[in-house]
């Protein structure tokens, strides 16, 4: 491995200060001299006809500048790809929480009275809750008219299984065939919320023919364009300002109210400001989908997969808009990182009445990987085999494709696997009521489009341009230490500058762990086009052959000369700035995938059902590690947030609509919810970029459920088969399993 | 009505109503203090009365009248900063950083209060305080680490 200064360095976040000090502003925090404060009317209905919309008393409060309805904005639709999304509904709403009317006020007192005094009026039609229901035969169909929204695939027949994708590999019913025992089992997910601390929030100001935008996104260009393409105005019209980014994990990445708050903007003729409350987030969010995948799995007594039949549903929700690709993936994770030659892969994506989802970090792996881990221990236990051995029979290795095909370098699975094993003591003697549980994971980094610029300042300082919106992952810390690294400057006199969107014309921003793949690379080519260009400039200056010169840090070798030279004193003594910049598309398929293998250890009260977490184990494959502080947060975050997915949270429904409306209901982990962790890293050079690194954003928080359900069977002999795993279920379960022994023995 | 914030003297009219964070962020401008939940469950918005841990999201302004408040900007000596601010820096206590404020106010009331807190004490402590981005990990290695640097 190459000798860094900076690269691996524990280094403390660029934007730590202002964040400890409270300097920090976020959208919520910016003062736009002026601004109304802007609500939102939401559906009470999960499927009725708009029959009016009376407005009358909410426009004629004092102080109300604006009011807003669908029939004032015409007929807009938005969406990542599927543009199915009304910016507010017109003639129809499709799910509890829809936006139906919006206000624009002197104060949010104000904002909230005129919501109040709007009153629609429905007539009900039949809605669809469920998968059962929308898949049903002549289920009402939510969206007639779905083969006219830009990005769908058009259907033969209009549904609401809007995509039903089938992708077949080598011969499955032979597979089954030659299998001597096959395995089946049905898994059920649920609704997640990303529970980012910071709600949604938009202000737009619109200004000599140019709407300025303060929205917390992750990806600005694209909702620039987003935006420019819902409301039909120019992307030059638009321009989106950085702020902080309070949280994001797959959910800040879609105009979201954005639209509404424009056409108030507009209709109101002043700025507005709209921030969300907790209540909407829970309510019209964009939460991770609830799933059911069907898996039917045909085996050897040797323990040799044979075949494999995944079937994964996705409860799209009410609209598919929020979904960057239309769908998510996902699929092929629940056929696994195994060497399975018959396999057959279905995806169906289903419309219900229900708050529509959208991404969530490793968007669709949770909810596969709990369902196929969870079937490989049953699997496992059909053959009288150890999960652990059982795995190590079926993973891949170098050369071997994957059960969907994919063919990856160096891999390291079974290596990360045994360094879970033996750090988690898996082969240890248990305790009654003790069970540990095994589960896999693997997401290789997303590529996209970066730009990077370093400027290099007469007197030495360093300016990193950048168009990248750090939602609080680090990408902007590790951006510093690249340049740092290049450059052989300390961090301090590195100065980040964010752009707005005007600064470049396309970037992908974060995403899909992309953002320390692309950005690194771009980052590292800036700053050595930086120390091209000063080259170049002092090669015309000192009237020598660029050959002759090199820079080693500040120093200036000129061939020839004694003395070396200090190019910040030189920049200086020139009045020159030198400026390199560099933009790239590196949109390749990683050929290197980051494994993760966790190992959870329980206590089952068998009394009350009750799981106690005794220890978590994760160990991950993860090429070089750039700054390991930022690094272990990443692990930390995303195992917690597995944990609270496996064992409390859950938004649930009653009668379509979300009842889990505050943190007191919908329950994420807490400080003392946390198990001791243990971590391994299994350090390469196998990744990619110039500092061969692997993404390790998403997959801590992937296996987490699975892990807990198999220990749990482990501990207790039942399968928990749907997510969360309260102590209800387990308790639940064993009441059923001691009454099933009983009959059992009564007939003896 | 009279209050001292952050070690200054403030003269406020809050309307009836207000609640101490509006009083706060709009009117006083100290945007340090974050609105998450608006239930008082998730602490974002935490801040000191009278030396005392609130909900700043569900106090009253008026209840402020003749306290003294501290916020997140109130928690650094000048330009020094605060061990647990410092702590929270190198430790990675931080991510997106909106909770953070919160977490550094109800960090430096346990302190105050018990300056070398056990590990499962200061859980106990920490446990109105909400964070996603971390899992809660490296926010009580912060606090040890501080509590060990003060002790």
């Amino acid at each position: 491995m190459a000798d860094y200064v900076e690269i691996g360095r524990p280094t403390p976040r660029v934007d730590g200060l202002a964040k400890v000090t409270g300097a920090a502003r976020y959208v919520a925090d910016q003062a736009i001299p002026g601004a109304l404060s802007g609500r939102l009317v939401h559906s009470t209905r999960s499927h009725a006809r708009i029959v009016s919309i009376d407005t009358a008393e909410a426009r004629a409060l004092p102080g109300v500048h604006a009011v807003i309805t669908g029939e004032d904005v015409g007929h807009y639709l938005y969406g990542r790809m599927i543009k199915d999304i009304p910016v507010l509904a017109r003639g129809v709403v499709r799910y509890s929480g829809e936006r139906v009317a919006a206000v624009a006020a002197e104060t949010e007192e104000i904002a909230r009275h005129a919501a109040d005094l709007i009153e629609v009026t429905y007539e009900e039609l039949p809605a669809v809750l469920d998968l059962d229901a929308a898949l049903e035969p002549g289920a009402p169909v939510l969206h007639p008219d779905l083969n006219a929204y830009p990005g769908m695939r058009p259907l033969d027949e209009p549904a609401n299984a809007y995509r039903w994708t089938v992708n077949d590999r080598g011969d499955l019913d032979a597979g089954f065939e030659d299998a001597d025992v096959i395995v089946e089992g049905e898994y059920e997910t649920q609704r997640h919320h990303q529970a980012y601390l910071e709600p949604h929030a938009s202000i737009v100001s619109i200004e000599d023919g140019r709407a300025h935008v303060w929205t917390n996104t992750k990806v600005p260009q694209n909702i620039r364009d987003d935006l420019a393409a819902t409301v039909g105005i120019s992307r030059d019209e638009i321009v989106l300002h950085h702020s902080h980014i309070g949280g994001d994990f797959g959910g800040k990445g879609t105009p979201m109210d954005l639209p509404v708050c424009y056409f108030l903007a507009q209709a109101a003729g002043r700025p507005v400001r709209m921030v969300a409350d907790y209540i909407e987030e829970f309510m019209a969010g964009m939460p991770r989908h609830a799933t059911r995948t069907r898996l039917r799995t045909g085996v050897r007594h040797d323990g040799t997969i044979t075949a494999h039949h995944v079937q994964f549903f996705v409860n799209s929700g009410a609209y598919a808009g929020y979904k960057p690709a239309g769908v998510i993936g996902g699929a092929p994770r629940a056929a696994g990182p195994y060497r399975i030659p018959n396999t057959r892969i279905e995806a169906v994506h289903v419309y219900t009445n229900t708050v529509p989802g959208g991404h969530m970090r490793a968007p669709g792996s949770p909810q596969a990987v709990f369902a196929l881990e969870s079937h490989l221990d049953e699997v496992a236990g059909r053959l009288g085999l150890d999960p652990f051995e059982f795995r190590m029979r079926n993973l891949v290795e170098d050369g071997d494709e994957t059960a969907w095909g994919q063919l990856f370098d160096d891999v390291r699975v079974k290596e990360t696997l045994e360094a879970a094993a033996e750090a988690a003591g898996y082969m240890e003697p248990k305790r009654p009521f003790v069970g540990r549980g095994i589960a896999i994971g693997d997401h290789a980094s997303g590529g996209g489009i970066g730009n990077a610029e370093v400027a290099l300042e007469p007197g030495g300082g360093v300016v990193l341009g950048t168009a990248i919106f750090d939602q609080g992952s680090g990408t902007h810390t590790t951006l510093q230490q690249v340049v740092a690294e290049e450059l052989r400057a300390p961090l301090h006199r590195i100065r980040l500058e964010v752009w707005d969107t005007d600064g470049t014309v396309d970037d992908s921003g974060i995403g899909g762990s992309r953002a320390s793949r692309v950005n690194t690379k771009v980052a590292h080519e800036a700053a050595q086009d930086a120390r091209r260009k000063l080259v170049e400039l002092a090669a015309e200056r000192l009237g020598a052959p660029e050959a002759a010169i090199t820079i080693d840090g500040d120093e200036l070798h000129v061939e020839g000369h004694g003395q070396p030279l200090h190019w910040p004193a030189l920049l200086a003594e020139w009045e020159e700035r030198v400026v390199g910049r560099a933009y790239i598309e590196d949109t390749e398929p990683m050929r290197v995938t980051g494994f993760v293998a966790q190992i959870a250890e329980v206590e089952v009260d068998p009394e009350t059902g009750e799981i106690e977490v005794i220890e978590l184990t994760t160990a991950h494959d993860v090429g070089r590690v750039l700054n390991p502080v930022g690094h272990q947060g990443q692990i930390n975050g995303g195992v917690v947030q597995g944990l609270g997915y496996a064992l409390m949270e859950e938004l649930t429904l009653e009668d379509g609509r979300v009842a889990t409306l505050s943190f007191g209901d919908y329950k994420i982990p807490t400080s003392l919810d946390i198990p001791p962790l243990r971590t391994v890293l299994i350090e390469s050079d196998a990744g990619v970029g110039p500092y061969t690194i692997k993404g390790i954003g998403e997959t801590p928080n992937v296996p987490v459920a699975a892990a807990i359900a198999n220990a749990v069977a482990d501990a207790v002999g039942v399968r928990i088969a749907d997510l969360p795993l309260t102590s209800e279920k387990v308790y639940r379960a064993l009441r059923d399993e001691a009454a099933r022994s009983s009959r059992a023995g009564s007939a003896e | 009505m009279q209050l001292t914030v952050n070690g200054e003297p403030v003269e406020v009219d809050p309307p009836p109503g207000q609640l101490l964070i509006e009083l706060l962020r709009t009117d006083l401008g100290l945007t340090g203090t974050k609105e998450a939940c608006s239930v008082g469950v998730c602490g974002a918005c935490t801040v000191l009365l009278d030396g005392r841990m609130v909900a700043s999201c569900l106090a009253l302004a008026a209840q402020a009248d003749g306290a003294e408040v501290v916020t997140v900007e109130g928690l650094a000596d000048d330009e020094r900063l605060h061990p647990i601010q410092e702590s929270f820096l190198e430790r990675g206590g931080l991510q997106c950083g909106i909770c953070t404020p919160g977490q550094l106010v109800a960090a430096r009331a346990l302190l105050d209060a018990n300056p070398t807190p056990s590990e499962d004490e200061a859980k106990r402590w920490m446990t109105g305080n909400l964070c996603r981005c971390t899992g809660y990990y490296q926010i009580l290695e912060a606090i040890a680490a501080a509590s060990e640097a003060e002790a």
